[in-house]
């Protein structure tokens, strides 16, 4: 499959794209000059290197904080948690625990357990997924297949519990909206078993497999002044070291009592991000089936006050990504009067650019990648060379046949 | 079962459908199913559905998300690179009106505003199952037996 | 943290403290904020800034510095009138700022003088409409913006 791809590559190159010199590939433009096409990242090279990277994320924006103002408060659950479809399950619970801090409320422990698995079931399922789609950008497919496939076992799950997969509206003020079924308890603990066997063989894999080690070790290095100048979030600050999670620091839902423990890497490359991002998962099957054990009786959800009361939240949850912020202002009325997100992504931009500095085109679909931003983001990027005063666009297929190709001639 | 499955098996061999993906401003929520469909269990490539880098090579344009004006442009560059004969499939709920964004001062109001939409395949997001549903729909003309979860509409 | 510290930033700048349930608010005037946030964020452990929020407050654009330590956060806050909405970024002494501000410069349309996407836009689309409120301004209309942008 991976071959015909490389053949549609080629033929791209034939278009104009890029052009294979004898002396190996050399990336070469521009296609369509006058066109002015949208992209996330402008990379400027010099001669190889990327010495300059400018983002644009016009892109996915959409207005939601706005809208949010002319929504009830129930309403914007909805909305929140279709900000991201990955980390979506963070979105509505920052959101809900906000609005439940603005009244002095305290949710029934049951429900704080709940809140919990369905988490750290997100995260699982978040950095499992990355590691696939990592696999797919470093030229690994078969990797890709059998973690998306292990992937579905987490999904099962968590539609079994809240009946979705993807937005799953399962937060609500004052608890959560279903109750444990029954069986389902038995079937969670067996299932992280399952996920664990894998880890541990993707561990191995990835520590081993040629095809990843080169295109990830001492690739996108940062380091500890990087992050703490910088203030990356999540994963992509921990490979540096910096043993900084929010769900430990500062926890909510039932991380008090199931408290996870912080996974960090010291290298600061891709590299350490997957044993970290697997480190994680093995983490939090452990909380998941904790959790499950000592799931507290009684309600799942409580009576929450028609009205919120007037008054401004802060709070932030550890999304798989890292910290997600969300700052939430009541006037009193029956919609919001202003509620401001910051993703974990947004953070973490900055501290990406720096990762792809000193790098070349064939890295880049990796280090990107490697700060976990959403898809949309390698859709388009604009490369711009300051030797020859050339401009063009690329999309991500053509850039990561680009990145299989460089690899496989070295 | 048995003969559904011959046939489709028979008629998968007959051609192979290239896709090509564009997330116009989605969450990525449409998107991740898209791909699970191509994914083991669900395993679209069977019945040769690829994803393939390039609209130029593609016989389908699977587009998510509401479009903001900064894909607009995108999206109809997009369209025009396809060669004909060619189909645009809108999936999930934001591609085909807007969804739960359809007010937001940048969402679009669904892709139909800006290039025209053979299928439609709703849900937010749309199962994996839903979406092959579609699309098997689309290039066969008619919908494939009964059993799958989901329903596509076709204009 | 030392509430000592903080305390002694707060009269050197000639601001207020107020203890709130989860965040301590730092309330300076605008040209002191730089100065603020470069105070906060040398107290030991408090380097992590997890955001700039700007609320429409009338006649005023509120701009709030989020640093998180712990369980707590210390909020840095001021405001600028909308007759003259613009101050000194913090970008240069504090880089984890720029992504902040600009999106505080395409959503509420205050300047940060220095900040590099000044006179650029990271977040909103180019066609936005230049006659148009910046979006999360209160008299901004986003029915008004749809059409303005062709949206239907």
């Amino acid at each position: 499959m991976s071959d015909s791809n490389q053949d549609k590559g080629r033929t791209e190159a034939g278009a104009g794209l890029m052009r294979y010199s004898p002396e190996g590939m050399m990336p070469f433009g521009p296609i369509h000059p006058s066109l002015k096409e949208p992209e996330y990242f402008k990379l400027f090279l010099e001669g190889e290197k990327i010495v300059q990277v400018e983002p644009r994320i016009g892109y996915v924006h959409r207005g939601i904080e706005r809208a949010a103002q002319e929504r009830t408060w129930v309403k914007n659950i909805y909305l929140f948690e279709r900000i991201c479809g990955i980390c979506s399950f963070h979105h509505s619970l920052t959101y809900t625990e906000g609005v439940e801090a603005l009244a002095p409320f305290e949710i029934p422990r049951r429900a704080k357990y709940l809140r919990e698995v369905i988490a750290e079931l997100e995260r699982i399922h978040s950095h499992l997924l990355w590691l696939g789609l990592l696999g797919h950008w470093a030229g690994f497919d078969t990797l890709f297949m059998w973690i998306w496939k292990d992937r579905e076992h987490i999904l099962d799950l968590e539609e079994a519990l809240t009946g979705n997969r993807v937005n799953k509206s399962y937060t609500t003020f004052g608890g959560v909206r279903n109750d444990l079924p029954d069986g389902l308890a038995a079937k969670i603990q067996s299932e992280m078993g399952f996920i664990e066997k894998r880890v541990e063989y993707y561990k191995s894999l990835v520590q081993s497999e040629e095809t990843l080690n080169v295109r990830t070790k001492g690739v996108g290095r940062i380091n500890q002044t990087i992050a703490q100048k910088l203030c990356p979030v999540g994963p992509l600050l921990r490979c540096t070291g910096i043993a900084r999670d929010v769900r430990y620091e500062d926890p909510y839902a039932a991380y008090g009592e199931v408290p996870p423990q912080v996974q960090t890497s010291n290298d600061g490359d891709i590299a350490s991000l997957m044993v970290l991002r697997l480190n994680e998962i093995t983490d939090s099957c452990r909380m998941v089936k904790e959790a499950i054990e000592k799931m507290p009786s009684g309600p799942y959800r409580v009576s929450f006050p028609r009205s919120v009361p007037a008054g401004e939240a802060t709070t932030h949850v550890e999304a798989p990504r890292g910290e997600l912020f969300y700052f939430v202002k009541s006037g009193g009325g029956s919609v919001p009067e202003r509620v401001k997100v910051r993703t974990s992504t947004l953070a973490n931009i900055l501290t990406a650019i720096e990762m792809l500095k000193g790098h070349t085109l064939a890295d880049v679909p990796v280090v990107l990648t490697g700060m976990d931003p959403c898809f949309g983001c390698m859709d388009r990027i604009s490369v711009v060379d300051v030797d020859e005063s050339k401009e063009w666009t690329v999309g991500g297929e053509t850039l990561r046949n680009y990145g299989i190709e460089y690899y496989r001639r070295k | 079962m048995g003969s559904f499955r011959t046939g489709l098996t028979k008629w998968a061999r007959k051609r192979s459908i290239w896709v090509f993906h564009v997330n116009a401003a989605s969450c990525n929520g449409c998107d991740i199913e898209i791909l699970a469909a191509l994914t083991p269990r669900y395993d679209a490539e069977r019945l040769g559905v690829e994803l393939v880098p390039s609209p130029r090579h593609a016989d389908v344009l699977l587009v998510t998300g509401t479009t903001n004006p900064m894909m607009r442009e995108r999206l109809r560059t997009v369209y025009e690179q396809m060669p004909e004969p060619r189909h645009v499939v809108a999936i999930g709920a934001c591609a085909l009106g807007g969804g739960v964004m359809k007010d937001c001062y940048s969402a679009g109001s669904g892709i139909d505003s800006v290039i025209p939409v053979d299928l439609y395949i709703p849900g937010c997001p749309p199962r994996p199952e839903a979406i092959i549903f579609g699309i098997l729909k689309l290039v066969t003309g008619s919908p494939p037996d009964p059993v799958p979860v989901g329903e596509a509409i076709v204009k | 943290m030392s509430s000592d510290d903080l305390a002694a930033l707060a009269s050197d700048l000639g601001g207020t403290l107020a203890v709130g349930p989860k965040s301590t608010v730092l309330s300076v005037p605008p040209d002191k904020v730089t100065e603020a946030c470069v105070g906060v964020s040398s107290l030991p452990g408090w380097n992590h800034l997890s955001t700039i929020t700007g609320i429409d407050l009338g006649n005023e654009i509120g701009l709030l510095y989020h640093f998180w330590k712990g369980r707590r956060f210390i909020q840095v806050r001021t405001q600028v009138p909308k007759s003259a909405p613009r101050l000194k970024s913090i970008s240069t002494a504090l880089a984890a700022g720029t992504l902040y501000e600009a999106e505080i410069q395409d959503l509420l349309g205050v300047a940060f003088e220095g900040n590099p996407f000044l006179g650029k836009k990271l977040l909103l689309p180019d066609m936005y409409p230049p006659n148009a409120p910046p979006p999360l301004r209160k008299d901004s209309d986003p029915e008004k913006i749809r059409k303005m942008m062709d949206l239907e």
